[in-house]
């Protein structure tokens, strides 16, 4: 499972210094944003519409240095682990504050899709499928978008903060559902009314244009008509929202508790979006294919992540949210079990864990073991099909339906997997 | 060389299993009609001689509606006409001062003759070339042939009235080693040289079929559409794959190389005798019989490193011949069924690609006349397209009448009253340039030189622009309207749209304030007649002045905003 510095993973390519800028310094805006708007029964915001964020960690995270310690063996390296909030987890000490919130999250230890290659295992983790010639599943992101956000949402219904990804993880659901990925610099293309008009002005000539379209539409075919003039009433409701996507916006005090830094920003972005009523988002923190230094980029890199994301959960739980909210930490896949000579650990699909949260899932436990000093799953193999499967029921959605792409129905997640029934409430 | 891209446990592109998978039967209870193959019945056609083709198409579209005249919507008035006729045959709405001509003409022969005149336009070959490059290409991003190249192509072939079946032949033939062809090779270029893909895309385009379920079985509900089709018709590709020759992606071709297919359903079932094999064959066409050669003969350049092989014998070349053969119905039902849904907003087949035996047409009789006319006059697109614009069919107003409020909508199969058609992402560019009248300053400023051509290349960065933004998916034409915030955002708040209405040079807010400003029926009336292609009403006289009024302080950002308001109405989305 080796893999040399020079293969060819875009993950590998980042300095030390350069992914403290992270990735995301010089995403483009709003390409991926495309809001098709479809005839469909007007519904109000609900309190209780679900709601997903996923934390996904590039390059692949060690779970030995997160949720499955093995400290004392010879594969465990210098790290201990330490209790948390709930009783017999233990988890890595390089991550003391989430250990305080795991009386709200849970963990799979027992992953193993025998993939180690960047591109295949993000597509597993992302889609619930491996890789077929001539077929793209809609990610994550796209099917939850399609399926949770309410039909006359103005609000994109997936948002990757920092930017990332493209139209082509919506697949055949359409643009619609593609991510829109947000940069510091603020949301969707063209949400400002232009200098040239005053909020009084740009009211009378959009009162004008719905009424000249009102008239047009008598004796006439009504669907396509009603299509174009919402999508009027879903611009303004956007622009009237546009605060939602306004880094600026945010507080000292919360500053504070995320942290200054890119990924403590893109978090507390993350928890404003969710609260505003977004229906999906992800968050990106990049640099864990630690081929070599592992144990020093670990320390680093999870010392960014552990305060943010623990506020982020402590935030959910404090506004009532958790019930609603399914908190997913991910990465394409683990690192091996062996420490390399270059004190690295490498690619590894084959026995690894995600951590998981709010809507849906249990609180505070495990399910899945791997053996002693983890280099196998010994309890409850599952891969990225039973994930998704899983994914689905703590959000209330049949995975067994179907989609249809032009008619053809295409099961929601594998119909080979089935969901981790343990792990749900 | 044996390409199977069907060796897999599941049918990879259904993701299901055999029950479960496959197009919903499509009416079912329909009785089947004349399968594909079989001569077409022209009785139901029969037509006295001397009739036009036009006056057939009404006389078939009414008869298959009861109470036909009672509830098709009248015919359209003279502005809808011409709006209609406008953006249909150039791609843009006339001007005002050619609305106004239009409107003023009291010749009883007036709507003929404009169809003949903008048939004859220079702008007419560059609107068919764009609704052939949305058939053709479906909005796929330029890979490996230039998109100017490319389009250049199409325009030179719709003003040259080329032949669909010379086109299609020429699209299916080149391989993009020659220059002066290469453009037409980007069909085959521009999907990646994927022989699956190109087979897929074979079946929609030119013979209203969609095999994508016969990649991997027989259509589970379409009996017409089996494996062996599928195979048949990728045999012809099956050995052909991109070579980059000196820099440059073409299309090379092996000697060896069979499809191998097994269904997926019997592999699972462990009922398969084994895979299968077919020589290239269109449906139920003839067999192509391929020369043999002795061994080490099969070639006349035999394959090596960085060499491009040339076979003796070429399966691709032979394509082009079997997909536009005259026995092959499917290719002239196909295109008749496409200008015709360009025209009337849905295909007499319907879906596009479902044309088969549990899917009749609306009109059976028509679509068998329409496909044997086109074929019989040639395969030329604009004399078809002509019939189609003369007939009532197509002049039906969007709009009944007050008094046909009562009843129900007719079905939009009956095709008794006009569609909604929301303009295609080129027209969208070139109506707002039109109507805030800036396409007007640009052809002011080239002066002597205007020509269509010069007019088109100053302003088509625009159109692309829209084609990304208004075009929808590539690879996936949208089959119901579809609209987006990013769009709508587009035009309420982007500066590009705020700075053509700004007063500028003789566009159209700039035109408003040259006139006397308290003649507000003139000023309504250039209002309307440049964003709408048609007077306003009394009421709209009204309303303008009353927004003036409102307004007094600023007549520039008030015209603005109302040329704003009429361009991003309903009314103008649509094709109505």
């Amino acid at each position: 499972m080796f893999c040399s510095y020079a293969c060819n993973s875009a993950e590998h390519s980042i300095t030390r210094r350069g992914f403290l800028q992270g990735l995301t310094a010089g995403a483009a805006g709003v390409a991926g944003f495309s809001g098709m708007v479809g005839p469909g029964a007007a519904a109000e915001l609900t309190s209780s519409q679900k709601h997903v964020v996923v934390f996904y960690l590039a390059g692949g995270v060690s779970q030995l240095e997160t949720w499955d310690p093995k400290p004392g063996t010879d594969t465990g390296g210098p790290f201990d682990q330490i209790q948390t909030s709930a009783p017999g987890i233990d988890i890595s000490e390089l991550l003391p504050h989430t250990a305080q919130q795991m009386h709200h999250l849970s963990v799979i230890r027992s992953i193993n899709h025998k993939e180690g290659d960047h591109g295949k295992g993000d597509y597993i983790m992302q889609t619930g499928r491996r890789q077929e010639p001539g077929f793209v599943y809609p990610y994550l992101g796209s099917a939850m978008a399609k399926q949770l956000s309410p039909a006359d949402s103005p609000l994109p219904g997936y948002i990757h903060v920092g930017g990332g990804g493209g139209k082509a993880e919506a697949a055949f659901l359409g643009p619609k559902y593609a991510p829109l990925g947000l940069a510091d610099g603020g949301g969707p293309a063209n949400l400002n009314r232009h200098a040239a008009l005053t909020e009084v002005t740009d009211l009378k000539r959009r009162e004008l244009r719905n009424k000249l379209s009102q008239r047009f539409a008598t004796g006439r075919r009504q669907a396509e008509t009603e299509v174009y003039n919402q999508s009027y009433d879903q611009a303004a409701k956007l622009m009237s929202k546009k605060d939602i996507f306004d880094f600026k916006r945010m507080t000292d005090l919360d500053l504070e508790r995320y942290g200054k830094h890119e990924f403590g920003r893109h978090c507390l972005m993350a928890r404003n979006l969710i609260e505003s009523g977004v229906t999906f988002v992800k968050v990106n923190h990049t640099n864990y294919d630690t081929h070599s230094e592992n144990f020093n980029f670990h320390l680093e890199q999870l010392g960014e992540f552990d305060r943010p994301f623990a506020a982020f959960v402590s935030d959910m739980a404090a506004r009532s949210m958790l019930d609603n909210v399914l908190i997913i930490v991910m990465s394409e896949f683990g690192r091996t079990p062996r420490i390399n000579p270059l004190a690295g650990r490498d690619h590894w699909g084959n026995a690894w864990s995600i951590c998981l949260g709010g809507a849906g899932i249990k609180r505070g436990v495990a399910v899945g073991k791997t053996n002693a000093n983890g280099t196998a799953v010994t309890d409850r193999e599952v891969d990225g099909g039973h994930l998704f499967h899983t994914y689905y029921r703590a959000v209330g959605l049949d995975p067994t339906k179907n989609f249809y792409d032009n008619q053809r129905p295409v099961a929601k997640a594998d119909p080979k997997a089935s969901a981790i029934t343990e792990i749900l409430s | 060389m044996i390409r199977n891209p069907n060796s897999l446990r599941n049918c990879v592109l259904c993701a299901l299993v055999a029950s479960a998978c496959g197009l919903m039967r499509l009416q079912a209870d329909e009785p089947a009609v004349t399968p594909a193959g079989s001569p077409p019945q022209v009785g139901a056609a029969a037509t006295p001689a001397t009739e036009p083709l036009s006056v057939t198409i009404d006389r078939l579209i009414s008869s298959n509606l009861p109470d036909y005249e009672k509830l098709a919507a009248p015919i359209s008035n003279d502005a809808e006409f011409l709006r209609r006729i406008y953006l249909d045959l150039t791609g843009a709405p006339p001007t005002s001062k050619q609305a106004h001509e239009f409107l003023a003409d009291t010749s009883a022969v007036k709507r003929g003759a404009l169809i003949d005149r903008l048939l004859a336009s220079p702008e007419f070959p560059r609107q068919l070339a764009r609704v052939l490059d949305q058939i053709l290409m479906q909005r796929r991003p330029a890979q490996n042939v230039g998109l100017a190249e490319w389009k250049a192509y199409l325009h030179a072939s719709c003003a040259e009235q080329k032949p669909w079946n010379v086109l299609a032949s020429e699209i299916l033939s080149s391989d993009g080693i020659d220059a002066t062809t290469r453009p037409a090779s980007r069909f085959y270029l521009d999907r990646g040289g994927e022989v699956n893909q190109i087979t897929r895309d074979i079946g929609q385009v030119f013979m209203g079929v969609n095999l994508e379920c016969a990649q991997c079985h027989d259509h589970p509900h379409v009996d017409d559409w089996k494996q062996r089709h599928y195979y048949g018709l990728s045999a012809f590709l099956v050995r052909s794959s991109l070579f980059n020759e000196g820099g440059k992606q073409i299309l090379q071709e092996e000697a060896q190389g069979e499809v191998k297919f097994e269904s997926v359903f019997e592999i699972r079932d462990k009922v398969s005798t084994g895979p299968k094999t077919t020589l290239p064959r269109v449906f139920e066409g003839p067999v192509l019989l391929e020369p043999k050669f002795d061994f080490g003969q099969e070639y006349s350049r035999a394959p090596a490193k960085n060499v491009r092989p040339i076979p003796n014998f070429s399966r691709r070349q032979q394509l082009a011949d079997a997909v536009t053969d005259p026995n092959n119905r499917q290719f002239r039902r196909t295109i008749a069924n496409r200008l015709w849904a360009t025209m009337m907003g849905r295909g007499l087949v319907h879906p596009l690609e479902y044309d088969h035996s549990d899917n009749p047409p609306s009109h059976p009789a028509l679509m068998d006349l329409l496909a044997e006319n086109i074929a019989s006059r040639n395969y030329d697109l604009k004399g078809f397209i002509r019939e189609l614009a003369l007939t009532k069919t197509y002049q039906r107003s969007s709009q009944r009448s007050p008094d046909q409020l009562a009843a129900p909508m007719p079905e939009p199969e009956t095709f008794a009253v006009a569609p909604l058609r929301p303009l295609m992402a080129e027209q969208m560019a070139w109506s707002i340039l039109q109507a805030t009248g800036v396409s007007d300053n640009y052809r002011v400023n080239l002066g002597a030189n205007l020509t269509e051509a010069k007019f088109y290349e100053q302003l088509q960065g625009i159109e692309q622009h829209f084609v990304g933004l208004f075009g929808g998916e590539p690879g996936k034409p949208a089959k119901d309207f579809e609209t987006s915030i990013e769009q709508t955002l587009y035009l309420s708040n982007d500066p590009t749209i705020q700075g053509w209405l700004a007063p500028a040079g003789v566009n159209l807010t700039q035109r408003l304030l040259t006139l006397p400003q308290q003649d507000l029926p003139a000023i309504s009336n250039e209002l309307y007649l440049s964003c709408l292609t048609r007077p306003p009403t009394a009421e709209e006289v009204q309303e303008v002045t009353a927004y003036l009024s409102d307004r007094a302080d600023s007549r520039p950002a008030a015209y603005q905003e109302l040329i704003w308001a009429l361009v991003t109405s309903a009314e103008f989305r649509f094709n109505h």
